[in-house]
């Protein structure tokens, strides 16, 4: 008995004794790490999104006609809910950009480091900075109002969604901030950026072109005039003004770090896309050069000698694979580069500055010109080819079609190729080309995503007062700075 | 009978033999019932403390005091007998069933034995063989409609595991599975499937580890409904309580005891049939195709393709739909047998018919062999048992099997009269080979009932597959004959997927204790316990070189199963090791205080230590050599590994009181405390009471004679749960490296000032017998709020997070539980026995956080998502609805006929709890043969059917193929009788169907849905909310009859008993409301219910049993 006694006594000292709590202990998972490998993940995840062609995530390309869908039709013919896509896009910019991105900031401000000069720790934070402006700016760009001010704080379940002009009015503000901060004689985040392994210098082009862009969308709202004035003009001066100062990220040969598009078009081996009649059709006639670095041929003859030709499936109706083109090689290979932002598309925004009568030097004509130029070079082009292409008057920006509206925004529809949310937006923006919904469409072709429909029940009354607020929680509905 | 009985708390009462004038009396204490002796029963001399107890064979020598002439004789659950001495000093007593007594003693948490009718609380028993007559993969299957208050839900896979539910999901989002508890000690039930699995992506369904428990070894399981009845074992057993008894050493009354050694071999087998209920039938009318999109200008059923430089017409490979071409004998098309020269139609056109095996040819007859041989013995220092038992299956899938070998062995030893030792131990190794693919990824039930051509022949896949071991698929990306590769687009050959791309798994495990027990007075002992339940199991994956890519590797999430990468080949490996360690030290007390009271109580204390570990490794980018499974055949880097290593403590101090007053009013009291490493310290002690009041009130009734028993009972019970590990420290997840390291946040916000979940309940219960316990009922009525519930709240991810942790929610159960049992015949030669239990739960969502009234369970493909929303049961589906207009009529879109669907996906359209389970056995004794059936009833419940969503809409079902109210085949285009007017209507020969339901101007809806396209039926015409089924069941269970060879025969063999069985199990679904599906399939145990998607088959069983006892 005593002998038992005892043992229950050291049994239950051994049990006081031991700091039980210390097993909870998560001793594989870091509770600390640096800002800038958290800046290297949401960068990256970031192009991934705006760069994938995977149907859960990313269906711009189809929203502007560059590629059509073969057997299930349903993103082709603008069904964005069957499989979660406005879901999917937010969750990517404010789960695993926007949030790692603050994280980030909050991380580095708090870090010390043994840089040479200060100067290096504010080039971070402001390179982080201007990462973050971008990803509100495509939020603002795809949904109108959105969760701003109380967002990516996890105490407040119930963010109020903010009014769109306000916050990329305030966007704007913050990329001048950050400009105003970068210091080109020094570093910023070195090897953990991936677009321009922290070159400031390229950085501060970026940011400038960035916020060309983002006046330019302002331009139609009549309020706001020296606003944008004021914004275009002074971003002008400092924007990115070659092809080797564009904003890219350079996949790598191994899974995950591949080019999206191999992984979802090679690696899946699945056959689900093709080129669109809309965009091939219109290249076509234009004998545009890029077309070689765009699409695949196929043999159209019915019977001898191949005749190889480039064929777009019929936009929004079914395709069999081996019949149409298909994206060309080149874009398919695992290191595919990956862009936010180009060299032809700043010009075009140049181009369009001039024509709204903004103080930005040159003449529309000579923007429009080199942005096609340094297009066609960018895909592999030559000099020969953009003189040829251009020689053709209805390409020559004195004799194409139209308004500057319809030539630039022809143009830019042939040049942000691959990029199918840039094109989308300056497709909203200049009203071409002109578009026509396929005939089991389920709406007209989108003008913005609908907000995620688990914002329904996770945020319902901000939800219900932002799509009253902008008119409705529809496809249909035109966002503030899409006036025409 | 009784073998549960443990001797040593029937042997508080021996007395002092006192030297004094007094006779040696002898004797044999036997039971009336079968007349076999009765160990441990204790006689005394009346008015003395003086007595002893009987040994092994129910003899006893007892030295009484002169003057004394009377002895009393007990034993539990026998009534006691007062035996008047006369001269003789050999005295035979032969004891009753006590009247009173329902059940004799049952076995209470921590592993005390207690008389059932002292307890507050309810439980029930299912004996050992009511479990093990059937041999399933797991014995939990076997409880569906054997208790009141339990559901049960198996599902079809081969090994899978099955969600068993006590009394409702009491915990938002934590582990609702009940405890099972083998011998008092716990046993680990963990379910290793991944995320993706349990929502349905891609995975298999690796089973739930408690059905290592051999159900051969099972002597009996006592259910353990309540908080009050588990509180004792603190936070893990608020889900209730599985207390499994083992088979120990055979004592008297047991089938099959013989003194000395027994050795009992007992050897089945059971053969499976497809139920054809539960598969899809196929319309014969089409082939393959999405509709006339094919040929060169797009407009034809056929593609046009040159063979040897002639244009041939081929049917579309690439598609997996049968919404293609009319069949017509007389068409001679080129199929996909046309493409690979080793195939006999190579280059070869064949009839454009439906196929002559369809998929139902693909399954094997499953076969299960079970044997087990055990060796037991009861002498007079103890009593031990060996067992060995090897289970073997081949399952219905080519290439899938499962087998298991245990080995256990239990024992106990009386080394003094004071003290006694017992341990037990049992090692299996369970091995699966080829289980199928669940959820929508890399499954060919999905194919078979969402996505195939209703014109490939099952048997040719095999030939050409069992000719070429090549990857010979019916859905070439391209059969073109001037391309040279050959590959599949989304379907492998089905055998190629089968023999080439199969897992498998194996666990080792053994669980045991040791125990010592001291008797430090009559009324004392203490009991000391260690215990262990440790595995190793490993999960291999693979993928051969030359397969369809899938989702492969290692993705995001914890488990990396989520959002993986398409891979064509790998090779993937889960290790995993787990081990509980349980330290118990109990003091029991036992004593009558006077005649009228007595008084039990525990002192005790719990040790438990729990470690699990998990790596995950994988191949990237294919494998380098083709056949060869390892991490080092990989083609790419290895992605980063995971690891996780959680490690679980809790200290428990424990103490329980009962008080008994004249065998007629029972009250207990308990409470614990526990001390939980997974909470912060300032939260991580907590308490909880319970108690519990019993009245026998026929005690007071004795008069009436129909009146055999009659019980009330009351309690009240407050359970604490702590958190699961590492809920409270964020934590930052590392990505694989860029050019530079990556992290990035956590998707969810975790807690640092958690508290314990707690749930109150209160129970009542009434159980009353009549008529000399011929007929008898138990009813039980429960509340259960739970609430603090630590969950994972879903938010929007504006806030930079997916979840966070909180403590809020409360759940209400409340139900109703009721057993019947009656004996409507019995007689010396004839038996008739009745059981039916019935028992109805109502859950309630009561709040979750301020400002938020739904709580996002899971989302499945198709759009549903399974959801906790305030105000309503735990589990309601939301997706879209049909519009309907103000006088509920559903509203037709007057463009092309079809239903208008919400844009809203958060409808409810579905509940997944039944709104009532029951069951009844019959059991019928006729002299040496006994039938029984089981008839197993579910009403109610939601399940949705990716299925039909999508099948429907490829076209594989009779519903798209039928003739429609015009008398022409619904797939023919629509035709009007004048193309420019259509108020003139439709011409005779339309094809088409007309929706129910109303155009919006009011008019009854009068326009076609063409349906001669894919797009005609399914989930692009119909809202989520069609293709949610009631999944109401009325199943025959289990039925089986067997014979035992009366002991007369035997008398001149060395046999002592044999016993022939037949069974069958599941041999009918005699009623239910869902097409093509078993209502009880699903994706696998958790929290995750309420939707189908590829699942097998279920199967009727038959089989038969053999038993020899030696």
């Amino acid at each position: 008995m005593k002998k038992i006694l005892a043992f229950l006594t050291i049994l239950l000292i051994f049990s006081a004794c031991k700091k039980l709590e210390l097993l909870n202990e998560n001793t594989k998972d870091p509770t600390n790490v640096t800002g800038e490998s958290l800046f290297t993940g949401a960068q990256k995840n970031l192009f991934d999104q705006m760069t994938t062609p995977n149907v859960n995530f990313n269906i711009w390309r189809m929203f502007t006609q560059q590629w059509t869908e073969t057997t299930y039709l349903d993103e082709a013919n603008y069904n964005i809910d069957n499989r979660p896509i406005p879901l999917n896009h937010w969750n990517v910019l404010y789960r695993d950009v926007l949030k790692d991105l603050s994280q980030s900031a909050t991380i580095i401000s708090s870090t010390s480091y043994l840089d040479p000069d200060p100067a290096i720790k504010v080039n971070k934070l402001a390179v982080v900075e201007i990462m973050t402006v971008y990803t509100w700016s495509v939020l603002v760009e795809t949904f109108g109002n959105i969760p701003y001010t109380q967002a990516l704080n996890v105490n407040n379940v119930n963010p109020v969604y903010d009014d769109g002009l306000t916050v990329y009015k305030d966007l704007i503000n913050r990329l001048n901030a950050a400009i105003g901060k970068l210091n080109p004689a020094w570093g910023s985040l070195g090897t953990a950026d991936n677009m321009y392994q922290g070159d400031v210098t390229n950085w501060l082009k970026f940011a400038n072109s960035l916020k060309l862009r983002m006046g330019l969308l302002l331009a139609d709202i009549p309020s706001e005039a020296s606003f944008v004035k004021t914004t275009v003009e002074s971003a002008a001066p400092g924007v990115i003004s070659s092809n080797a100062d564009i904003a890219k990220l350079v996949y790598l040969g191994a899974q995950p770090n591949t080019n999206p598009v191999y992984d979802n078009l090679v690696a899946s081996g699945r056959n689900d896309f093709v080129a669109a009649n809309t965009l091939v059709d219109s290249m076509n006639n234009l004998a545009d050069p890029r077309r070689q670095f765009y699409f695949t041929q196929v043999d159209t003859s019915t019977s001898g000698t191949p005749k190889l030709a480039y064929v777009g499936g019929i936009y929004g109706e079914s395709n069999n694979f081996f019949s149409y083109s298909h994206v060309a090689d080149q874009i398919e290979a695992p290191t595919f580069e990956a862009m936010i932002f180009d060299y032809a598309e700043t010009e075009f925004l140049l181009a369009e500055a001039v024509e709204r009568g903004f103080s930005v030097g040159g003449t529309a004509a000579d923007h429009y010109n080199t942005a096609i130029k340094a297009s066609i070079a960018y895909w592999g082009g030559t000099e020969a080819d953009a003189a040829a292409y251009l020689s053709n008057p209805r390409v020559a920006y004195a004799t194409a079609a139209g308004t500057f509206r319809e030539k630039i925004g022809m143009q830019l529809w042939f040049a942000l190729y691959n990029r199918g949310f840039e094109s989308w937006t300056e497709w909203r923006r200049f009203d071409y080309p002109l578009l026509v919904a396929p005939p089991e469409a389920l709406s007209v072709i989108p003008l913005r995503l609908t907000y995620p429909t688990t914002e329904q029940t996770l945020n319902g009354a901000n939800w219900a007062a932002a799509s009253t607020a902008i008119g409705g929680d529809a496809v249909s509905t035109k966002l503030f700075w899409d006036k025409n | 009978m009784r073998k549960f009985t443990i001797s040593l708390f029937l042997m508080l009462f021996i007395g002092l033999q006192v030297a004094y004038a007094q006779r040696s009396i002898t004797g044999k204490v036997t039971s009336s019932e079968d007349g076999a002796g009765l160990p441990g029963a204790t006689v005394l001399v009346k008015g003395t403390t003086v007595g002893t107890i009987t040994d092994a064979n129910g003899a006893f020598t007892l030295l009484v005091p002169k003057d004394k002439e009377t002895l009393l004789v007990s034993f539990v659950g026998m009534k006691t007998k007062e035996i008047a001495l006369g001269t003789d000093n050999v005295v035979n007593v032969v004891l009753e069933l006590s009247v009173q007594q329902l059940e004799g003693v049952v076995v209470t948490a921590l592993g005390i034995p207690r008389e059932k009718k002292s307890l507050g609380y309810a439980t029930q028993e299912v004996q050992g063989d009511n479990l093990s007559t059937i041999k399933t993969s797991n014995f939990i299957n076997n409880l569906s409609g054997k208790v009141s208050g339990i559901q049960v839900q198996s599902n079809t896979n081969m090994g899978g595991s099955s969600n068993i539910i006590l009394r409702g999901n009491k915990s938002l989002t934590g582990d609702n599975q009940v405890l099972f508890v083998i011998d008092g000690v716990p046993v680990n039930n963990q379910i290793t499937n991944t995320s993706s699995q349990t929502q349905a992506g891609v995975g298999y369904d690796y089973g739930n580890a408690a059905s290592d428990i051999n159900s051969d070894d099972i002597a009996n399981i006592n259910v353990l409904k309540g908080a009050a009845a588990t509180a004792l074992y603190g936070s893990r057993a608020a889900a209730g309580v599985i207390m499994i008894t083992t088979k120990k050493g055979a004592g008297a009354g047991d089938s099959g005891y013989k003194k000395g050694i027994g050795v009992t071999l007992s050897t089945g087998v059971d053969v499976g049939f497809v139920d054809k209920t539960t598969f899809p039938t196929y319309q014969q009318q089409y082939g393959a195709g999405y509709g006339k999109y094919y040929g060169p200008d797009g407009d034809a059923y056929f593609n046009i393709i040159k063979v040897n430089g002639v244009n041939e017409t081929w049917v579309p490979t690439t598609e997996d739909a049968s919404f293609g071409a009319p069949f017509d004998a007389n068409l001679m098309v080129y199929q996909w047998d046309a493409v690979d020269p080793a195939s006999p139609n190579y280059q070869k056109a064949t009839p454009w018919v439906a196929a002559a095996n369809g998929p139902i040819t693909f399954f094997e007859k499953p076969v299960t062999w079970n044997t087990t041989l055990s060796i037991d013995n009861t002498f007079n220092k103890g009593n031990y048992r060996l067992a060995y038992t090897n289970f073997d299956q081949k399952g219905l899938m080519p290439n899938s099997s499962l087998t298991k070998n245990i080995v256990s062995m239990n024992g106990t030893w009386n080394v003094t009269d004071k003290f006694t030792a017992s341990a037990s131990g049992s090692y299996s190794i369970v091995k699966g080979k080829g289980r199928n693919s669940t959820g929508y990824n890399d499954n060919i039930v999905t194919s078979f009932r969402q996505w195939m051509e209703t014109n490939v022949d099952i048997k040719e896949q095999w030939n050409l597959y069992n000719q070429t071991a090549r990857n010979l698929t019916w859905n070439y990306a391209d059969p073109d004959p001037a391309t040279t590769d050959y590959s599949p687009i989304y379907w492998d050959n089905y055998y190629w997927t089968r023999y080439q791309n199969y897992e498998t798994d194996q666990r080792n495990r053994f669980f045991g204790n040791v125990a010592l027990d001291y008797k430090v007075t009559k009324w004392l002992d203490i009991y000391g316990r260690m215990s262990v339940d440790t595995y190793y199991e490993i999960q291999e994956e693979r993928r051969a070189v030359g397969s369809i890519a899938t989702p492969f590797g290692i993705g995001s999430g914890s488990d990396g199963s989520l959002t993986r990468s398409d891979q064509q080949s790998g090779y993937l490996r889960r290790d995993f090791t787990f081990s509980e360690y349980n330290y118990d030290l109990m003091a029991n007390f036992n004593k009558n205080l006077s005649k009228s009271f007595n008084l039990k109580g525990i002192l005790g204390l719990n040790i438990r230590r729990t470690n699990f570990s998990r790596l995950i490794s994988s191949t990237n980018g294919g494998l380098a050599v083709p056949g060869l499974y390892s991490l080092q055949n990989s083609i790419g880097p290895l992605p980063l590994s995971k690891e996780l290593v959680s490690k679980v403590g809790v200290d428990g101090i424990y103490a329980s009181v009962s008080v008994g007053f004249k065998n007629m009013v029972y009250l207990d009291a308990t409470i614990r405390r526990d001390h939980s490493s997974t909470l912060p310290p300032n939260n991580s002690v907590y308490y909880y009471p319970s108690v519990s009041a019993g009245f026998i009130f026929s005690q007071l009734l004795q008069e009436a004679k129909w009146l055999s028993f009659g019980k009330l009972r009351l309690n009240y019970a407050q359970v604490g749960s702590p958190a699961q590990f590492d809920q409270l420290v964020d934590n930052y997840n590392i990505i694989t490296p860029m050019n530079s390291p990556i992290t990035s946040v956590a998707g969810s916000k975790k807690n640092s000032d958690l508290k314990p979940e707690k749930t109150n309940s209160l129970e009542g219960g009434l159980e009353m017998s009549f008529l000399k316990n011929r007929l008898g009922f138990d009813f039980a009525l429960y509340n259960t709020f739970t609430t603090n519930q630590i969950l994972p709240l879903v938010l929007t991810t504006a806030t930079g997070y997916q979840s966070k942790i909180i403590n809020a929610g409360e759940i209400q159960n409340k139900g109703i539980e009721l057993t019947l049992k009656a004996t409507p015949c019995k007689n010396k030669n004839f038996a008739w026995d009745i059981v039916i239990n019935w028992s109805k739960n109502y859950s309630k969502v009561v709040s979750l956080l301020d400002g938020v009234n739904n709580l996002q369970l899971g989302a499945f493909q198709g759009g549903v998502t399974l959801n906790a929303m305030v105000g309503q049961p735990y589990g309601v589906l939301y997706g879209s609805d049909y519009v309907y207009d103000a006088n509920g009529n559903k509203l037709i879109n007057p463009a092309n006929g079809k239903y208008q669907i919400t844009t809203t996906s958060n409808n409810i359209i579905g509940n997944v709890n039944p709104l009532w389970t029951g069951g009844m056995t019959n059991s019928f004794k006729y002299k040496n043969w006994a039938l029984s059936f089981l008839i197993d009833i579910q009403k109610g419940g939601s399940i949705f059917s990716l299925d039909m969503y999508y099948g429907l809409s490829s076209g594989l079902y009779p519903e798209t193929a039928y003739t429609n109210d015009l008398g022409n085949p619904v797939r023919n285009p629509i035709v009007w009788k004048d193309p420019n007017d259509h108020s003139k209507g439709y011409a005779s020969t339309s094809g088409g169907y007309i929706n129910e339901g109303v155009l919006p101007n009011g008019q009854t809806n009068w326009v076609r849905v063409n349906a001669s396209t894919y797009s005609g039926f399914g989930y692009k015409v119909l809202p989520n909310s069609a293709f949610v089924y009631d999944a109401t069941y009325v199943k025959l269970r289990e039925i089986s009859i067997s014979y035992s060879v009366p002991a007369s025969l035997l008398k001149k063999v060395f046999i002592t008993g044999i016993t022939v069985t037949a069974v069958a199990s599941n041999p009918w679904i005699i009623y239910k409301k869902i097409p093509y599906t078993d209502p009880e399939s699903g994706l696998s145990a958790g929290n995750l219910q309420g939707y189908t998607t590829g699942s097998l088959p279920s199967t009727r069983n038959f089989g038969f049993n053999l038993k020899f006892s030696f």
